[in-house]
């Protein structure tokens, strides 16, 4: 009854298992897993040890190659991500090409879920022994390197791409900012204080946004997006469309003077959050980078009627710069490094109606009520009603509006507790005898500066209620709440329902994901959680990395996130892409596919499968070709291919094969019947 | 320690199809209370007996009208941002009221039940007028006089029937409640 | 003609008779055939719930069970029976578990329940089987100049169903629209009327109908529609005592929509019933009523 046909039995391997301090060893019995791992085929030496990744851990390793000869090594411990590497290089430093290394997940794959000890002991032997029978198939290989293109794409505009593209221009590295509005500034520019210093928002971002307008090392593509992403860490091609604007760049001197002649308004439902007009040809706002307008095409009365034309009657320049017959451009960008800083949308209120906005005509959102009280908004910053005179002598301000709710988004969106304090704040300033009721679940003022501007408030007089708002209505059922609206709620620190008779509700929504974020991250090739928001590699110690190398996020597309946050996280992911262009080449993992020229079909199936388009095809020899340069290891031809003659490096049919009837040890037939 | 059968486990046992996320998930948030279209008459609002529950204060929960005074119109249930069944949790607790015999005798809401439920098992109908002697002693008599004016100038109209009908396959229907749980058998 | 079981309900037998004639008259009318369930028993409304949940969903499953051996879809018109039958169905689907309880008691009765039929309210029978462009062609006496509030109550949205509106749903003002009356935009439309209160805690289910009463006549209806007998009745039948109560003097005529949509289809009103409410509803229809000779 021989052993399945072992290759040889002259590799000799090391096991290594880890306790993690008692993570796996309260639930594996490491030492029994330790000593049964010794007396399995080819296993030469086998040790537990308390911390395989301390420095006296990976001593061990390195003796044992020395000392026992090991030619194979296995360790049983954590996650690969988080040792593969520290592993890899002590069996290098010991002697051994690093791929002779294979690492086996007992942590989060057995101890963490199961408090079953026995159990748990059996699925880590089952695990090892998968390894050992698979490391024993291990081929010496070389990681490959790579040159990284020291230009960077970021997406997006707002005040975190804005912060990455600025740090890295300044660094000396050339950055592609893509915009698809009209002007850079995201949601930032919309506002008129930020919390909690109340400093103007507009003064703190337009001296930002000239700096990208006017930087040498940033070329602004506004009004564009990006529709193709091929390539990888280092080397991406980026097709980006720039939307045709009817006018002309070069000869547009951004006067302004078109602006004021067209003679048709339409709401602005983007920068004035439909609170105010704007005209068709346009600039979204008077500090607008870049300065030139742009031609709202469906509303255009000459694109409709074919009619009009007053933009181009009065334009001053010379030649004209109004360009009926502009096209969009595509356009093509090599860079090494993207950072997504696609920002984030307003959750829509009216998902919940019972809080009656687009019924009762004074339910206003946060954004609305952002662009009211701007000076340079609709209202000229006065706040009044939607009869654009009445000032409210009362107001409600609502928290949580779609956000700590499993009916709508489970996350609290962090920022709305701050912001929905700036609405009372200013509300206070602007109508000193309103009173100011603020309905909140709980208040969440974590950061500098954040509780003692809750305590300012507290000191204004804000009258503050405890308790999630049930419904607003004009239901009256008593004198005082007629012509009002009612908003009903229980104080719950008095344990009693109350409604509160208020002249104007603002809604605090929730932030969310962009709508088809999904699209964006599939389109980038990274993930988006449930939420759509991007997922960062680690949540603590890589925030701004994606697991996709090459791909960085910044600011609110990756969760809920205020100012100074955005711009640390875009801070963050420029230093990151410096370091790596500082660097100029990076290794990558050697796993690649490679095509058995001799036995190949040239069937072509794995030609169109390959997301980084790296496999060619010779005509006159008909056989395809991976070239190796582009291949990212994904595997998917090898799984394709109908011969069986794609290799993918370091995942050989053999190494799996192995792995598999390891892990399935007692399971074999002959074990059955002994 | 966990098998300990604490009062908000009991209740959660008796919210046997609640499909709502368990009463331990509540953020206290109010929701249900600001909703609720009868708080105004609750000794204690749905969110504070949810917290009672959570606490294990078991006679004080007993003891309040609240879960006596809900009208299962779930209307809380819907909007719980935690997804509770709120008026599940509700009939948990009648149901543990009426099982161990905990309310008061003076209280209309258990006697209707137990009448409702003899009634139902009687006869396989409900029947308006029988239920309508037994709990009406509950009222004062003022109100007694006018529930019975409603009901003669209901009767008047022919809306309320004379005699309770009954289902044809009784026999079986009774059995099969029984099935369920041994009711009537005292009688 | 597409057919459906019916269950009428305890209160549609004698209470609620309006509603019961107008229903069948109604469908009649429409093309719909209602076949009164056999022998079906009380559904235990809200009331055996508070004993045990088994039992009453054992109790709604005896009535689903002979629909399903019928192979038929049930239709309720009382919105508490409809809730019952609606949500034991969907838990018998989802619950082996139950199911087998449930199962094991209904073999006394020669009966077993898959769960494989759907469970409609009356008024969705008008909304979507019929549709509301169909109901539109086959008036006749179209109900212009008068205000209706859809009051569609709880349990006619609630608990939830996916997909719906529970908060802000149409459909009624769709039907009464269809019929040439205005609906009233009723703030309270989905809030409890009390109706299970009545008996436990008097005092607050006529507060709880006052703010309806209330609401309905700030918004200038001239009748409430309902969809529901525990609606109807409470609306309606308690408004003196209200009255009584809060010094109040509300005279609101409430109508189950079937009666009203018997109207529009023009079928005569002694078969609607319209006429035997506490609150006589003739003052406000005498328009539509001219031309028939009572």
């Amino acid at each position: 009854m021989s052993e399945k046909k072992h290759p040889d039995n002259k590799e000799r391997v090391g096991v290594y298992v880890c306790h993690c301090g008692t993570n796996i060893s309260k639930v594996v019995d490491v030492e029994e897993v330790a000593r049964w791992a010794g007396e399995q085929p080819n296993v030469e030496v086998s040790r537990d040890y308390k911390f395989m990744c301390s420095s006296l851990g990976q001593e061990l390793i390195e003796q044992d190659i020395k000392e026992k000869g090991l030619t194979r090594v296995v360790c049983a411990s954590c996650s690969p991500h988080m040792h593969e590497k520290t592993f890899r290089t002590a069996c290098e430093r010991g002697g051994l090409n690093p791929f002779l290394f294979e690492m086996t997940n007992i942590r989060e794959h057995d101890s963490w879920i199961t408090d079953d000890k026995e159990a748990a002991t059996i699925k880590a032997k089952s695990l090892v022994r998968g390894s050992i029978d698979r490391v024993v198939h291990h081929e010496p290989l070389d990681q490959i390197p790579v040159e990284i293109n020291p230009n960077t794409l970021v997406v997006g505009g707002g005040i975190a791409g804005i912060t990455s593209a600025l740090e890295l221009a300044d660094a000396g590295y050339h950055v592609y900012l893509v915009e698809r509005e009209p002007s850079i500034g995201g949601h930032m520019a919309q506002l008129d204080k930020t919390f909690p210093t109340l400093d103007c928002s507009a003064c703190i971002l337009t001296p930002k946004m000239v700096d990208v307008g006017q930087h040498d090392n940033i070329t602004l593509l506004t009004w564009s997006e990006v529709e193709q992403v091929d390539g990888f860490l280092g080397n991406f091609t980026i097709t980006v469309r720039k939307k045709a604007r009817y006018v002309n760049e070069e000869h547009c001197t951004g006067c302004g003077i078109c602006i004021e002649k067209c003679p048709f308004n339409v709401v602005d439902d983007i920068f004035e959050a439909g609170m105010g007009t704007r005209k068709v040809i346009y600039r979204p706002f008077p500090q607008a980078v870049p300065k030139y307008p742009v031609i709202d095409k469906e509303n255009c009365v000459y694109f409709q009627k074919g009619k009009c034309k007053a933009c181009e009657i009065f334009c001053p320049t010379e030649p004209n710069s109004i360009d009926f017959e502009q096209e969009d451009e595509i356009l093509q960008i090599e860079v090494g490094n993207i950072i997504l800083a696609t920002g984030y949308d307003l959750f829509d209120v009216k998902r919940i109606p019972q809080y009656g906005y687009g019924k009762l005509e004074n339910v206003f959102t946060s954004l609305e009520f952002e662009r009211m009280v701007n000076a340079a908004g609709p209202t000229d910053g006065k706040i009044v009603l939607r009869d654009q005179e009445t000032k409210p002598k009362s107001v409600a301000i609502v928290h949580c509006v779609g956000s700590r709710d499993e009916n709508y988004h489970k996350y609290c969106s962090k920022v709305c507790c701050m912001y929905s304090l700036k609405f009372a704040h200013l509300v206070h300033e602007r109508i000193p005898d309103a009173e100011i009721y603020d309905c909140y679940i709980d208040m969440r003022t974590p950061g500098k500066g954040y509780e003692e501007f809750y305590n300012r408030l507290l000191e204004e007089g804000t009258h503050f209620i405890r308790g999630k708002v049930a419904e607003i209505t004009d239901a009256a059922r008593i004198p005082e709440e007629e012509g009002k609206l009612i908003v009903q709620v229980e104080d719950t620190l008095i344990g009693r329902q109350r409604r509160v008779p208020v002249d104007m509700v603002i809604l605090s929504p929730a932030m969310e994901a962009r709508e088809g974020s999904k699209e964006v991250s599939q389109l980038f090739k990274m993930g988006c959680d449930f939420d759509g928001f991007f997922i960062e590699r680690h949540p603590k110690l890589d925030p701004v990395a994606t697991m996709t190398d090459g791909i960085l996020i910044a600011g609110a597309c990756q969760g809920p996130k205020d100012v100074p946050e955005s711009v640390s996280q875009g801070a963050a992911a420029a230093a990151r892409v410096a370091g790596l262009i500082s660097r100029g080449t990076v290794m990558m993992e050697p796993v690649r596919a490679s095509i058995d020229q001799d036995a190949c079909s040239g069937c072509r199936i794995c030609n169109n499968m390959c997301p980084y388009n790296a496999i060619i095809f010779h005509e006159e020899e008909n056989v395809s070709e991976v070239i190796t340069a582009l291949c990212q290891g994904c595997g998917t031809c090898v799984a394709a291919c109908p011969s069986s003659v794609i290799t993918g490096a370091h995942f050989t049919n053999d190494q799996l094969l192995s792995q598999i009837e390891g892990i399935l040890w007692d399971m074999r037939p002959e074990k059955v019947t002994a | 320690m966990a098998d300990k059968l604490t009062f908000s486990r009991e209740i959660s046992n008796l919210m046997y199809a609640g499909h709502g996320s368990p009463l331990n998930q509540c953020i206290q948030c109010g929701t249900c209370s600001g909703t609720c279209p009868a708080v105004e008459f609750m000794d204690q609002t749905p969110r504070r007996l949810i917290g009672m529950i959570n606490a294990d204060l078991k006679d004080a929960v007993l003891n309040t009208n609240t879960y006596w005074v809900c009208a299962s119109c779930y209307h809380c249930t819907v909007r719980c941002p935690a997804k509770i069944d709120i008026a599940g949790a509700m009939y948990a607790v009648k149901r543990y009221s009426i099982w161990f015999k905990t309310y008061s005798d003076d209280l209309v809401g258990p006697v209707f039940s137990e009448t409702f439920m003899k009634t139902i098992a009687r006869n396989g109908r409900s029947y308006e007028p029988i239920l309508a002697t037994s709990y009406i002693f509950g009222f004062g008599a003022k109100e007694f006089f006018k529930e019975v004016q409603g009901a003669t100038k209901m009767m008047l109209k022919g809306r309320i029937p004379v005699l309770p009908s009954r289902i044809k396959r009784l026999k079986n229907f009774q059995s099969m409640i029984q099935h369920i749980i041994p009711v009537g058998e005292e009688e | 003609m597409k057919k459906y079981a019916y269950f009428p309900g305890c209160s549609l037998e004698k209470m609620a008779i309006s509603y019961h004639d107008s229903a069948l008259e109604t469908t009649r009318a429409l093309g719909v055939e209602l076949e009164e369930l056999e022998d079906w028993n009380c559904c235990g409304a809200t009331t055996y719930f508070h004993l045990d949940e088994i039992l009453a969903n054992t109790l709604v499953a005896r009535n689903l069970a002979m629909a399903e051996k019928q192979g038929l879809d049930l239709v309720a018109p009382c919105s508490a029976c409809y809730k019952n039958a609606y949500f034991t169905n969907a838990y018998i689907q989802e619950d082996e578990d139950l199911a087998e309880h449930i199962n094991y008691a209904l073999e006394a009765d020669d009966l077993q329940l898959s769960g494989d039929l759907s469970v409609h309210h009356l008024i969705e029978i008008f909304v979507n089987d019929v549709g509301v462009e169909e109901v539109k062609n086959k008036v006749t006496r179209p109900l212009e100049g008068i205000k209706i509030v859809p009051y569609y109550g709880c349990q006619i949205v609630r608990p939830r169903k996916d997909g719906e509106n529970i908060e802000d749903p149409q459909f009624f003002e769709e039907l009464l629209t269809a019929m040439g009356a205005e609906a009233v935009d009723f703030a309270n439309k989905t809030r409890c009327c009390g109706g299970s209160l009545l008996i436990s805690n008097r005092r607050a289910a006529l507060d709880m109908i006052r703010i309806l009463l209330q609401n309905a006549e700030n918004s200038g209806a001239d009748v409430i529609a309902t969809a529901c007998p525990l609606c109807q009745v409470n609306l309606e039948c308690y408004q003196a005592q209200v009255n009584d109560e809060f010094g109040t003097n509300y005279a609101m005529p409430v109508m189950y929509f079937t009666q009203i949509l018997g109207l529009a289809l023009g079928i005569p009103r002694k078969k609607l019933r319209i006429g035997s409410e506490l609150v006589s509803a003739i003052p406000v229809l005498s328009k539509y009523l001219k031309k028939e000779v009572s």
